[in-house]
């Protein structure tokens, strides 16, 4: 009796996992032959410069790895069953030798080759005359900086590490707050508060999803070109990060002073203040220096979209191709970088 | 009017667990009360229970007249401040210094605002030191916890404990991770504060020698159920095997 009920949700589950290793050949497969299609045959067998697109073509391979899925799905050839544990690999005999591996290898050195055709990698051009003396060209002048504006260039690098200090600091209150209801463990008990745990952390790893430098185009528009388009751009991207770090944090604590603050019939406020607070607010202040270290980095390139700063100046000048003065601002911002690094990691390592 | 009367309650966690299986207890005021059985037998579950950190799935409990099952919010916080709690793993705040971790014991009466400020009254401040003087730590009141050994540890906690003035005071496996003299040294605590201060004390034990030395009265638990229920002494070879299994031989600490 005992048996009968183990063994069935036991066949269900390898019915769900054959099904689930199915559609990830299909999808592997219909990658390849897309790849193989429309990269090795056309564009590096034929060489052709411009090949059309169609969508009969892709589905033309999805039917072909349909076929393929199926008959694979019966062999050990097939990499979705390796991944969905339907292949037992031999005890004691390398991982290397089992053909679903050997073909997923085959795969990824596709991809490889693929990449290097896309990529436009060529050694020809990397070492022809007229290149290697555009590369002298740039370097000399990069070695003999324009020191004449070594001033403008402080002050912008002053306005850069600014606008990255403000966004963090406008950052952390934000976060702190968020970060509590972006927790799991402290929101799962009830089905409201559940749904409003899931609904920020969606809006979170939005925000999140999208790069800094592309808020940056989008305030620039609303705001007008400027420190301040970077400032709002770095001040949402680090909304969103701190608040993952910060909520992950709160994941990891122990529960043992929640419960004891629970038990000693104290507020729920103070429950946090005196249970959670303590255990978090190291962590924090490491992960919030290393913020704003990486914010000083991310304001030089936003600066490069019109977000103000170092960034913009290092734009324009490359815009007039004004080699010298490109080399002064590399090495400010090189120096910059440098020292945050270096502060951020005295800091953090004493935090420990 | 017994202190504390546990009418028929179950527990059964949301993954499925029947942690206990319909149990009735009442405890006198004074008593010092053990509660003994296997790890997994429901010892933890129920003392939770007591206390409403985990709500029960049937039943009731009634603790100082008020049936504390059916309290919600303020009125549970109030009736849990009354509860005084102590645990196997200490669980006192990181990072923060002893005093204040006593002070902690004090949260359900002061308001929140300066309780977040650290603002305590000073007469809270005073009974603090008073009760750090009581479980032998005076000098420590400004050390940081989590640079005091195990033992003490614990009699801070002892110490946060009582200043909620608890009628009650659970103790889940107080000396669980404690060599075997700190472990008396810390029993000895809990009585001088069950026979001076006159608190009643439920508390989870392993050990059946310490259980002879300090329990009143002993209850045993068995796969969520009360097996046993009487005086220490009365635990013989028979109720031993009965509790523990067939194939348990006793160990005793000393
Ligand atoms: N939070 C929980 N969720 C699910 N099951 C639990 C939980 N806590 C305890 N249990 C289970 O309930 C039973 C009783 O546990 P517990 O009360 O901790 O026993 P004891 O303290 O006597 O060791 C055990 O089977 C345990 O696995
Ligand atoms: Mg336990």
């Amino acid at each position: 009796m005992t048996e009968h009920i183990i063994a069935q949700p036991m066949s269900i589950q390898r019915y769900k996992a054959t099904i689930k290793a199915w559609c990830t050949d299909v999808l592997i497969w219909s990658y390849s032959c897309i790849v193989l299609f429309k990269i090795a045959y056309q564009q590096w067998w034929l060489d052709l410069r411009y090949v059309d697109f169609s969508w009969h073509e892709p589905l033309y391979c999805f039917v072909v790895a349909m076929v393929l899925a199926s008959v694979l799905i019966y062999t050990r050839c097939s990499i979705g069953k390796a991944l969905f544990g339907l292949i037992t690999f031999k005890e004691g005999q390398s991982i290397f030798r089992a053909s679903s591996v050997r073909l997923a290898l085959v795969k990824l050195l596709l991809t490889f080759a693929a990449g290097l055709h896309v990529s436009q990698v060529s050694m020809h051009e990397f070492l022809s005359p007229s290149g290697l003396a555009g590369a002298q060209r740039i370097f000399s002048a990069l070695l003999s900086p324009n020191f004449a504006i070594f001033e403008d260039a402080l002050f912008a690098a002053i306005e850069t590490v600014y606008m990255a200090f403000v966004a963090t600091a406008l950052a952390i209150p934000v976060a702190f707050v968020l970060a509590f209801f972006a927790a799991r463990n402290l929101m799962k008990h009830s089905a409201a508060s559940f749904a409003l745990y899931a609904v920020i952390r969606f809006f979170m790893n939005l925000t999140r999803s999208i790069e800094p430098l592309v808020w940056a185009i989008i305030f620039s528009v609303w705001v007008g070109i400027g420190p301040f388009s970077g400032m709002l751009a770095l001040f949402l991207h680090s909304v969103a990060s701190l608040t993952k770090l910060y909520s992950e944090q709160i994941e990891a604590i122990h529960d043992g002073p929640v419960e004891a603050m629970t038990a000693t019939g104290a507020h729920p406020v103070q429950v946090i203040w005196y249970g959670v607070v303590p255990q978090i607010i190291l962590p924090y202040l490491s992960y919030t220096i290393y913020r704003w270290d990486i914010n000083v980095r991310m304001a030089t390139v936003i600066g490069l979209v019109g977000g103000g700063g170092i960034g913009t100046m290092l734009m324009q000048y490359q815009g007039l191709a004004r080699w010298n003065e490109v080399g002064m601002l590399v090495i400010v911002i090189a120096t910059i970088v440098w020292l945050m690094d270096y502060a951020s990691a005295r800091i953090r390592a004493h935090l420990k | 009017m017994p202190l504390l009367h546990a009418e028929h309650i179950s527990k059964t966690y949301p993954n499925g667990t029947q942690a206990l299986k319909g149990i009735d207890i009442e405890v006198e005021q004074g008593e010092f009360l053990v509660v003994i059985g296997l790890s997994g037998s429901g010892k933890s579950t129920l003392l939770r229970c007591i206390n409403q950190l985990h709500t029960v799935s049937s039943g009731r409990i009634v603790f100082d007249d008020a049936e504390i099952t059916a309290l919600k919010g303020r009125r549970l916080r109030q009736a849990r401040s009354r509860i005084g709690m102590i645990f196997q793993q200490f669980n006192l705040i990181p990072r923060k210094t002893v005093l204040t971790n006593v002070l902690s014991g004090a949260l359900a009466r002061t308001p929140v605002i300066k309780s977040l400020l650290g603002m305590y009254s000073a007469e809270d401040k005073q009974k603090a030191l008073a009760y750090l003087d009581i479980v032998g730590l005076a000098q420590k009141a400004y050390v940081r916890a989590d640079n005091l050994s195990g033992g003490q540890q614990q009699r801070v906690a002892i110490a946060r404990a009582l200043m909620q003035d608890p009628k009650i005071l659970l103790a889940d496996e107080p000396v669980a991770s404690l060599d075997p003299s700190t472990s008396h040294s810390v029993m000895k605590y809990l009585q001088k504060i069950n026979q001076e201060l006159g608190v009643t004390v439920i508390c989870n034990l392993h050990f059946l020698s310490l259980v002879r030395t300090y329990a009143t009265r002993v209850i045993a638990l068995k796969e969520g159920q009360l097996v046993y229920q009487g005086a220490p002494s009365d635990i013989d070879e028979q109720w031993f095997k009965t509790i523990y299994g067939e194939d348990a031989v006793e160990v005793s600490i000393n």
